[in-house]
């Protein structure tokens, strides 16, 4: 029938694989199409294969100074909230600073929490406007860590 | 365009510039913005919509919960919400 053939036909579009159309060219109840037709549905099939994806290669992780340009530079949050964001990691590496001059650091291990919910929320705020920026800066969360936390590294942060 | 035809669409035209709050309101990077800065100071809200801003340079932005904020920069430099 030729509206079973055409819906039969809908359906392999729709499906976008090459094997359901070949069935559809081959039993369908109609004679068989011209050669032009089938081109037509198989390029159509071509167009929605997504190509494989390329492995990504990891960006080296940032430091604190990159980070902050990266989330100054990027344009998936705007003006108010790049402020406040720059107010509380200040607010953040002050404490640091007061710590590690103070001789207390030691205690810096507490500011763990602090420090992974603001990166917990920059990850929010950034994840979908600028997902590699986002991936970097979560592959970076140890890095930047390390380098808050030791007093020596600590002395590149200004 | 006849005399008549051509004065409303001049005051349909100034009317639209004049609506300034409206306008910011539906401003989906402004709100956005705004909804980012509420996140990052743990304000509850649950979704932003709406957000005006005021004639001093100040924003007021409502929640769909009924929630209300000022939000400016202080003479500090820092973004702050003052609950409405």
């Amino acid at each position: 029938m030729k509206s079973a053939s055409i819906h039969a036909g809908i359906l392999c579009i729709a499906l976008g694989t090459a094997l359901a159309c070949a069935e559809v060219a081959q039993h369908g109840d109609t004679p068989p199409a011209p050669a032009s037709t089938a081109v037509v549905v198989v390029e159509q099939a071509r167009l929605i294969v997504v190509p494989a994806p390329v492995a990504r290669k990891p960006e080296p992780p940032l430091n604190v100074a990159e980070l902050k340009t990266r989330l100054r530079e990027t344009r998936a949050i705007g003006t108010f909230a790049k402020l406040a964001l720059r107010n509380q990691m200040d607010d953040l590496v002050q404490e640091f600073r007061s710590r590690h001059l103070g001789g207390q650091s030691n205690s810096v291990v507490n500011l763990r929490q602090r420090y992974d919910l603001l990166l917990l929320k920059v990850l929010v705020l950034i994840q979908d406007g600028d997902p590699p920026l986002a991936r970097t800066i979560a592959d970076s969360r140890e890095a930047i860590w390390s380098i808050l936390a030791d007093p020596e590294q600590f002395k590149s942060v200004s | 365009m006849i005399p008549s035809a051509r004065a409303a669409a001049l005051v349909f035209t100034f009317a639209s510039l004049g609506a300034g709050p409206s306008a910011a309101a539906a401003d989906p990077a402004l709100l956005k913005d705004l909804g980012a800065v509420i996140v990052l100071l743990g304000l509850p809200c649950d979704r932003l919509v709406s957000a005006a801003r005021q004639a001093d340079g100040s924003h007021i932005a409502a929640c769909r919960n009924g929630k209300r904020y000022r939000i400016f920069i202080n003479a500090e430099g820092r973004v702050v919400a003052l609950r409405q």
